[in-house]
């Protein structure tokens, strides 16, 4: 019996012997996101891995549902697994210290995509889309078009969990913009969403009761554009730009939603996010480190305003039109 | 004719091994030995240490609900307590925004806050069962709502940072290379073994478990046994994210949200049974291993994360499966 387990043990070993030993050895990268809970997040982590592939790099994907321990046990599996680098979506701007720690103390690249962590002395870079820039670019071109009416505009605002550093720099951005249009423009609601679609449908609903008059709504992120519509739609304020009580929307992200929204007339500006920079410049980030080359602590993503005016001419760098096309199998 | 009696010993043999108490420890070592040719750096002892700090937190959650499984009942309160521990512990030692920030006595006040807060929401959650009758399902489905919602809201929903260093080296730091976390799960699972194996306390939660009537007309104690239950479940939760916290070094009020599935899988993998009378704390252990495993190996493959929790999901399902056929 015993000798039986030792052929068994034996050929196994010889085994991953081969396993391993076989060929150059490829790169490889973790790739560890927190969530894939939105549209947003899968469509980054399928550019992530499309960049990867195209230059030929093996993967290593995690996602940690949520869960913040779950993330830093499987950032610990890529360490253990010797990875040559990673690229993280952070649960928060804290708990991912710690897995910062390890994967310096293991001499292992990080890049976290994204969301930038909190203050540390660990060191890591952050591929960041310019939130308060995006925002404020978006909410002037809709400010304008409100200036352009003639009409003061009765304002209302979606704002995303205030513990997340993107809904931080998205409110800025917002707030700066009306600042400068304060003639027109006066901000009756600021609806806290903390990044909750029925939160945001019964805030909108609230407001639109108590505001009867709101015509300008700005939300933080476009994955709350079917609450807002379901809320317009129950109080028939619904219409297209160009119909009698349109009601000025904006939002910001780039997803599929709001790319409909916009060939259908009813969106009239949105920020995105260029999933593409962000994802070929972590990609490039983590490659960079690796090599030893010095890489800036913060990664901007200038992203880009998409309206009415420049729908078709921006729409193939909009990752929502790609999602949208993709599924209309075009 | 030698050979006939040598396989017919060999198949009892391999028979008596699956048969046995230990069959899922077997699987253990199948699994990980047949995921050697295709998991680079399994055997590394980075990857050793890293499966075992992995496994001791949910080693000591999970006994806690091996515990209350045997009773008959459930905890599904357990990982609202870990959120709940984990944000009493930071508020009160938290060198931010602590009570106690800066003082020597934070890291042992804050530690103390959170095992109270765990012991108090078991303790409620067995009185609301054993004196108002209430069914367990309903009371610990109602306490994890009631007291996640307190975590987020007491910190509104922001995680809190920098800890004691004394506190956070529980869950990360090491006396000649043990952590101390491998001391506390001993500490703490070895004399839940004890309490379940060797002592009167221990035979009452078996009891309560086969049949509440005929333990009540016996003469256990059943309010007390079954309450004692509870409350050590929602100690061990307390004790294990006093391990998640401080290896995250972050109080966070969403802490082990999506552990339920993985603390009650364990136990019920390792043979507790759902229906009450039947666990052990060294067959959860194996069912905390088996998940660990699971986890640690797909992972390092680079399996998809819906391939992992389908993989779990039907493991677990199995085990519940076999649970119930047991009963029939």
């Amino acid at each position: 019996m015993k000798r039986w387990v030792a052929a068994v043990l034996l050929s196994l070993g010889l085994l991953s012997g081969c396993n391993q030993n076989s060929g150059p050895k490829r790169i490889t990268i973790g790739v560890s996101f927190e969530t894939l809970q939105t549209e947003y997040w899968v469509a980054g982590f399928e550019a992530i891995k499309a960049e990867l592939k195209k230059r030929d790099i093996a993967v290593l994907e995690a996602i940690a549902d949520g869960d913040a321990n779950r993330q830093l046990e499987q950032v610990n599996n890529f360490i253990a697994r010797g990875v040559d680098g990673i690229i993280a979506v952070p649960k928060d701007a804290k708990t991912i210290i710690p897995m910062i720690k390890a994967a310096n103390a293991a001499d292992i690249p990080i890049v976290l995509y994204n969301r930038p962590a909190g203050k540390t002395d660990a060191k890591s870079v952050a591929v960041v889309a310019d939130n308060p820039g995006i925002t404020k670019a978006t909410v002037q071109y809709m400010c304008e078009q409100a200036k352009k009416s003639g009409k003061k505009h009765k304002a209302l605002l979606l704002m995303g969990d205030l513990g997340d550093i993107n809904a931080v720099g998205r409110r800025d951005g917002f707030e700066s913009a009306v600042k400068e249009y304060s003639d027109i423009i006066e901000v009756v609601a600021r609806v806290p969403t903390e990044w909750n679609q029925e939160k945001a449908l019964a805030g909108v609903t609230n407001a639109l009761q108590a505001h009867p008059d709101i015509n300008f709504i700005f939300t933080s992120s476009d994955f709350l554009f079917p609450s807002i519509v379901a809320a317009l739609k129950n109080a028939d304020r619904y219409k297209r730009i160009g119909e009698e009580g349109h009601v000025l929307l904006g939002g910001f992200d780039g997803d599929p939603t709001a790319y409909q929204m916009l060939k259908d007339g009813y969106l009239d500006a949105d920020g995105v996010q260029n999933v593409y920079f962000e994802s070929e410049a972590a990609v490039q980030a983590v490659l960079d480190l690796k090599a030893g080359k010095s890489v800036p602590e913060v990664i901007r993503d200038p992203g880009f305003v998409i309206h009415q005016g420049n729908l078709n001419e921006m729409s193939p760098q909009m990752w929502g039109a790609q999602v949208k096309n993709a599924q209309a199998g075009k | 004719m030698r050979g006939r009696e040598n396989i017919v010993r060999l198949r009892l043999r391999a028979g008596g091994l699956l048969s046995t108490e230990h069959q899922v420890l077997a699987l253990c070592l199948i699994w990980f030995l047949s995921s050697i040719p295709f998991t680079p750096g399994l055997t590394s002892s980075n990857n050793i240490s890293n499966i075992f700090s992995n496994l001791l937190p949910l080693l000591i959650v999970a006994s806690g609900q091996t515990v209350v499984l045997i009773t008959g009942g459930i905890d599904l309160s357990a990982p609202s307590v870990m959120g709940l521990a984990a944000v009493v512990g930071a508020l009160v030692m938290s060198g931010d925004q602590g009570l106690l920030g800066g003082s020597a006595w934070a890291a042992p006040a804050g530690l103390a806050a959170m095992m109270l807060a765990g012991a108090l929401v078991g303790w409620l959650n067995g009185a609301a069962i054993t004196r108002l009758g209430m069914p367990p399902f309903i009371v610990t489905l109602t306490t994890m709502t009631f007291f996640s919602g307190l975590a987020v809201r007491l910190t509104k929903s922001e995680p809190i940072y920098n800890l004691p260093a004394v506190f956070t080296s529980i869950g990360k730091g090491s006396l000649f290379y043990i952590p101390y976390a491998l001391f506390a799960t001993v500490f703490l699972v070895g004399a839940m073994h004890v309490l379940l194996s060797r002592s009167l306390p221990g035979r009452w939660l078996y009891a309560c478990g086969h049949n509440v009537r005929a333990a009540a007309i016996s003469g256990v104690p059943v309010g007390a046994t079954v309450t004692l239950a509870y409350t050590l479940s929602g100690v061990c939760a307390a004790a294990a994210s006093v391990l998640y916290t401080g290896r995250l070094e972050t109080g966070s009020p969403v802490l082990g949200q999506r552990l339920l599935l993985d603390v009650i899988g364990a136990a019920v993998i390792g043979g507790a049974s759902l229906f009450g009378g039947r666990g052990k704390i060294v067959w959860t252990f194996y069912g905390v291993l088996f998940l660990t495993l699971i986890d640690n190996t797909l992972n390092l493959t680079g399996h998809s994360h819906f391939t992992i929790m389908m993989v779990k999901g039907g493991v677990i399902l199995l085990a519940a499966l076999l649970d119930a056929s047991r009963r029939r």
